[in-house]
């Protein structure tokens, strides 16, 4: 045994079948030595809350990539729309009635956030329509080009698939609507 | 009828190879932390980490029709993130190294003195120069705290052959680390 090897009852120690107690006194200091070398090992607990979008974003990214065009209204059933409305009655001259749907039958309240309602996840709560898992919200909304997400059950963003996206430099997709 | 939410890992499976891709955030929210720490210590950082977990995530997607049982999607996810790692360290070992350290001196800055700090940095070195497979047994042992017997049934190989690379990771550290502890 050279002279950097642990002594075979030393590593027993680390490995947790016997205790300091049980070594010959020669090997304490030994002994001693590894267990503050194992009170040294970084046990804290690591959270990656933005995994679950980022792998998301990345598989639907992948799917509008290589989805033939030709297919996507087949798709549209499961997919997010957004619709413009003619507004029955008339508008100021510089707002746009934007209906917002979202296919989600399994969720349980879905909201909008967006550079128009500060990105407050609260703010705007779609309605279900029936059972049929279809979300709608129609808001009166100024000219110009917006940034939005779809919030599911208050935790999931979900970019629309039905409308053109950039990133938001964090790693998640953001809607882009132009009115 | 049961929430999704406590849906059984077999039946998220069925669902998103059925068509309901929605549902596999479902399982990426359920098992997302649960190996972010083992990769982070196997890789040196959280950044290098988060991206394996991502692409092992992304990889399980697409394979898995391959996903011969269903209610043990976790198990085998497991092996698809611990190649992941393991090709992610054969790829960037030697950056890896400086990482950690200054991943550990972040933490000690919080918690720990000049000495405590050093110390932690040079295990966190000393760990990073183990090959991976010593590194891994170490990990799940000591950082995940699984028994010789658990850390076999996960990697499929036998408790004698776990101990013989935990021996040769022992000595190696000792070897490193005689003058810091």
């Amino acid at each position: 045994m050279s002279g950097h090897e642990l002594h075979p009852l030393v590593k027993q120690l680390l490995d947790g079948d016997i205790t300091l107690a049980d070594l010959p006194a020669e090997l304490r200091a030994e002994g001693e030595w590894a267990l503050r070398l194992l009170a040294g090992v970084d046990r804290t607990d690591v959270s990656m809350p933005a995994v679950t979008w980022r792998v998301m974003a990345q598989l639907e990214r992948r799917r509008r990539r290589f989805l033939p065009w030709l297919l996507a209204p087949a798709l549209a059933i499961a997919a997010a729309l957004v619709i413009w409305l003619v507004p029955r009655t008339p508008a100021p001259a510089s707002l746009v009635t934007v209906r917002f749907v979202l296919v989600a039958p399994d969720a349980k309240q879905v909201s909008l956030a967006g550079t128009f309602n500060q990105w407050d996840p609260q703010a705007t709560p779609l309605v279900r329509a029936g059972a049929t898992g279809v979300w709608t919200a129609t808001l009166m909304l100024p000219a110009g080009q917006h940034q939005y997400a779809f919030v599911v059950d208050g935790a999931r963003w979900v970019p629309d698939p039905g409308a053109p996206a950039i990133d938001d430099g964090f790693g998640r997709r953001n809607s882009v609507l132009t009115l | 009828m049961r929430p999704e939410s406590q849906a059984a890992d077999g039946e998220i499976v069925r669902a998103v190879l059925a068509g309901d891709r929605e549902r596999y955030a479902q399982l990426v929210d359920r098992y997302r932390d649960r190996y972010a720490r083992y990769a982070t210590r196997m890789l040196g950082s959280v950044d290098a980490a988060e991206d394996a977990v991502q692409d092992a995530f992304v990889r399980a997607y697409d394979q898995l029709a391959q996903c011969k049982e269903p209610d043990k999607f976790v198990g085998w996810f497991f092996l698809i993130l611990r190649n992941r790692c393991f090709a992610e360290r054969r790829r960037n070992r030697s950056s890896a190294s400086l990482e950690a350290a200054n991943d550990v001196a972040a933490v000690d800055r919080a918690d720990g003195g000049a000495e405590t700090a050093e110390q932690r940095r040079a295990l966190q070195r000393a760990l990073l120069e183990l090959t991976a497979d010593q590194r891994e047994v170490f990990v799940l042992k000591h950082v995940e705290g699984l028994s010789y017997g658990e850390i076999a049934d996960r990697l499929g190989t036998s408790i004698p052959s776990l101990k013989m690379r935990m021996h040769r990771a022992y000595d190696k550290l000792r070897e490193q680390l005689r003058d810091h502890t």
